[in-house]
């Protein structure tokens, strides 16, 4: 048995954050681990991307097609992830644009909704739409975007919470602990009450 | 005990497990993380660790502790090792009582830039035995092995990770609560062994280089377990480094029986095992990244004992020479060596439309990074001296400097190797080219190889202005400090150095100190530099604001006056600051630019806005 987990989104977003906790999460449920993070120009606003497999696999990349679950923190993002994706697997897609700097006064040129959604669809698979910028917003930590995401994918795919929460709280700083059960609690929440297209 | 670990953070905990009381180093993607790892662990461990000045150094610093009889490793990425290799080379004939590990990352795929560079290569030209660690539990256990090989014959023994180990993390096995004894070092004077003051010592260190490359495969073939070998099938696959993972993957994925050798000494090779390997197969397919190191051994072997063998790989073309191996590339030579389809066939149509839409992300400077003031003052000075952009060779460097070359700047011309902008810069004059020409270098890289190349162009009096981005980090490869990094004294390890005082004692005589912040004061010295007949040094000196933000410096934000604002964007089209933003709406039709809470408090943007909208945030205290 295996579970393929592709991340992706841009630098700043707490992409990589994300994998790391469930790739501990791997850790700590006593299954073997690989876990890749893509460390390029990130920090200056470039892409950023993880691989986490957990189960019996050997390489520390998803082969193409093979990712069960793909969480992609900024829309247009997604599509860099679609050759990894499996049909019929489940995306947990956040719908939050950022604009590259050379597109922001020509918006109109940045992909269309309906053509990525169309895409995923392509590949029947599991789609759920979250607006965890706003969700962040609310709760008055803007940060919280990816640990909103942590909340949906354990609803949604059924990670044991109680491991998670334990492992969440070992890798965010002593002081926003709270703050990140809030925003997890509102992941799940929000999956429960979600239609899962 | 198991925990996930990256390649780089195995390598750490294997240099603990093994004792080790000497670790040096020079950053370089992808081998930083070893040494970041046990920075703050040295303490307590009491071994010295510590980022040297460059890769040569580094090496002597842990030769020369080997010659004490310490175990001592240095750490750099493929192109330290060109650095290092003058000192290697003699180092590696001489040998030593104690023990030392050269360990090395490459980087097929370029995750970091620079050249696709097969270090392999070093091993035979060093006469070195090489240990290439396929996955994270390797990279501890060949640690381990590499320093037990390395006392047992009595030089240096390379080990050798690619940037998808180095990167990439698994559960790994580990041991703790190590404790070791550390011996007193000592150093015997024998000029025959570490000096090559004559012939007749030259040529029996060599002999004995040799001789210890033998003692090494014996060691490896008797007692350790570094090389594994399956044998089913007739068709057999010898595989090294990374790529043994996907193979494997492919193996349990396509219920495969073939045959396979796996590589993990991959210099000296051993004849007799790949011999015998090669005997039980009648058709092998080489994969390892990079160069056919391997596969030129193999096609040796096999002309040397005339068994009739196909064999495939790079050689044929059924794999590259260039990038990193995905599973997807396995998997198809593979389908051509085992001449059978493995899975079912996927359409790529769906990739290929993904791919159309895909957003480019161009990288630019950090927010708040002084090397945006440089360059925008840089592209000014060229212009106001009625030059055009086009006549003005800028010379770049490996670093955060080199992020110049990107839009909106287009400043850099070319990169070669650390500290050549400036040697480069020379000849380009020295070839008749009369118009000013600039070379750009940061910090870190000034102090690991630019010195020499200063002197030099002050020596022949060549004309040049050199821009030393002083952001007081070796920036690029994860904030490391150098010798001018600002106020390190909470750990009392080290002494600041200054540039200044360098720079004058090279014998510039244009000296010029300037706050990249401060966009007229820099525009004024950098038409000032350009204009001056002879070799000038421009320090534009501001620290990374990264690393500054990180010692919770704070600088007065700014804002934008929506009421002055007239939308021209040239603020965004000219700095391309990440803290920017720009959009239109209902109310304004011309759009309204935005400096969102990222903002560090540079201003530059401040200086180039037309209509004077930018301002800063009153103070609220």
């Amino acid at each position: 048995m295996k579970t393929d987990f592709y991340f992706v989104g841009l630098g700043g977003q707490g992409i990589i954050k994300l994998s790391e906790i469930i790739a501990h999460y791997g850790m700590e449920i006593g299954e073997k681990v690989k876990f890749y993070k893509e460390v390029g120009l990130a920090q200056r606003g470039g892409s950023a991307h993880g691989e986490v497999r957990i189960g019996d696999v050997f390489g520390s990349r998803i082969p193409p097609f093979s990712a069960d679950v793909m969480i992609g923190m900024e829309f247009s993002e997604t599509l860099k992830a679609i050759e990894f994706l499996k049909p019929g697997g489940v995306v947990i897609l956040n719908d939050h644009k950022i604009y590259p700097i050379d597109m922001m006064s020509e918006t109109e040129k940045y992909p269309k909704d309906e053509d990525i959604i169309n895409l995923l669809n392509r590949q029947k698979v599991k789609l759920i739409q979250i607006k965890a910028a706003e969700i962040a917003e609310e709760i008055k930590f803007p940060k919280a975007e990816n640990i909103i995401l942590l909340g949906v994918l354990a609803e949604i795919i059924s990670l044991d919470k109680v491991v998670l929460i334990k492992v969440l709280k070992q890798h965010v700083p002593g002081r926003f602990i709270e703050q990140n059960l809030i925003a997890f609690d509102k992941g799940v929440d929000i999956a429960k009450n979600s239609v899962v297209k | 005990m198991k925990k996930l670990m990256t390649g780089n953070e195995a390598i750490a905990e294997g240099i603990i497990e093994s004792g080790a009381e000497v670790v040096s180093g020079y950053p370089g993607t992808p081998s930083t993380e070893v040494i970041i790892n046990l920075l703050p662990k040295a303490k307590d461990l009491k071994i010295r660790v510590d980022w040297d000045i460059n890769e040569k150094v580094a090496l002597e610093i842990a030769a020369g502790a080997a010659w004490a009889g310490k175990k001592a490793i240095v750490t750099m990425k493929m192109s330290g090792v060109n650095v290092a290799a003058d000192s290697l080379c003699s180092i590696a004939c001489s040998g030593f009582t104690g023990s030392m590990v050269v360990y090395v990352a490459d980087d097929p795929g370029t995750a970091a830039g620079m050249t696709e560079q097969d270090s392999r290569y070093y091993a035979k030209l060093m006469i070195m035995p090489m240990l290439d660690a396929s996955n994270q539990q390797e990279a501890l256990d060949f640690t381990k092995n590499a320093f037990n090989i390395s006392k047992k014959i009595g030089g240096p023994v390379f080990l050798r990770l690619t940037s998808e180990v180095a990167h990439a993390a698994s559960d790994v096995q580990f041991e703790e609560n190590i404790s070791k004894d550390k011996d007193n070092p000592f150093f015997k004077r024998d000029v025959a062994k570490y000096s090559k003051a004559k012939a007749s010592f030259c040529m029996n260190q060599h002999q004995e280089a040799l001789n210890r490359l033998e003692k090494a495969r014996n060691t490896v073939d008797s007692e350790l377990k570094i090389d594994k070998v399956h044998y089913g099938e007739k068709s057999g696959v010898i595989v090294s480094g990374s790529p043994w993972m996907n193979l494997q993957e492919a193996i349990s994925e396509y219920n495969l029986d073939i045959s396979w050798l796996k590589l993990g000494m991959i210099y000296p090779f051993s004849q007799d095992k790949i011999k015998s390997f090669l005997d039980k197969i009648d058709k092998v397919l080489i994969i390892e990244e990079l160069d056919p190191f391997i596969e030129e051994e193999i096609i040796k072997i096999i002309g040397q004992y005339g068994k009739k063998i196909k064999v495939m790989g790079k050689l044929d073309h059924t794999l590259p020479k260039v990038g990193n191996y995905s599973f997807d590339m396995i998997k198809k030579a593979l389908e051509a060596f085992l001449e059978k389809k493995l899975g079912s066939k996927i359409s790529h149509e769906i990739v290929e439309e993904a791919k159309n839409l895909e957003v480019s992300r161009p990288s630019s400077f950090c927010t708040g990074c002084p090397h945006r003031g440089t360059y925008y003052a840089l592209n000014q000075a060229i212009k106001q001296l009625k030059y055009k952009k086009e006549d003005i060779i800028v010379s770049g460097d490996i670093g955060c400097n080199f992020l110049g070359a990107n839009p909106p700047f287009n400043s850099c011309w070319s990169e070669v190797a650390m500290g050549a902008s400036i040697g480069m810069a020379q000849g380009l004059k020295l070839a008749g080219i009369e118009k000013p020409i600039v070379a750009t270098l940061g910090d870190g890289t000034f102090f690991h190889s630019g010195i020499a190349p200063l002197i030099n162009a002050v020596y022949h009096n060549i004309p040049l202005t050199i821009i030393i981005l002083d952001n007081g980090w070796t920036a690029q490869t994860g904030f490391e400090d150098n010798p001018g990094t600002i106020d390190l004294k909470k750990d009392e390890r080290s002494k600041k150095v200054e540039l200044m005082d360098i720079i004058k004692a090279c014998g510039v005589k244009n000296i010029f100190l300037t706050d990249p912040y401060q966009y007229k004061d820099t525009l004024e010295v950098l038409i000032e530099a350009l204009k001056y007949n002879g070799v000038s040094v421009v320090i534009a000196r501001r620290e990374c604001s990264l690393q500054a933000n990180k010692r919770k410096v704070s600088l007065p934000k700014y804002t934008v006056n929506i009421k002055k604002c007239i939308g021209c964007r040239k603020c965004i089209k000219e700095l391309a600051c990440p803290a920017m933003s720009f959009s239109f709406s209902k109310e304004n039709k011309k759009g309204v630019m935005q400096i969102t809470s990222a903002c560090f408090g540079c201003g530059l943007c401040k200086n180039i806005c037309p209509t004077g909208a930018i301002e800063v945030i009153a103070d609220e205290d």
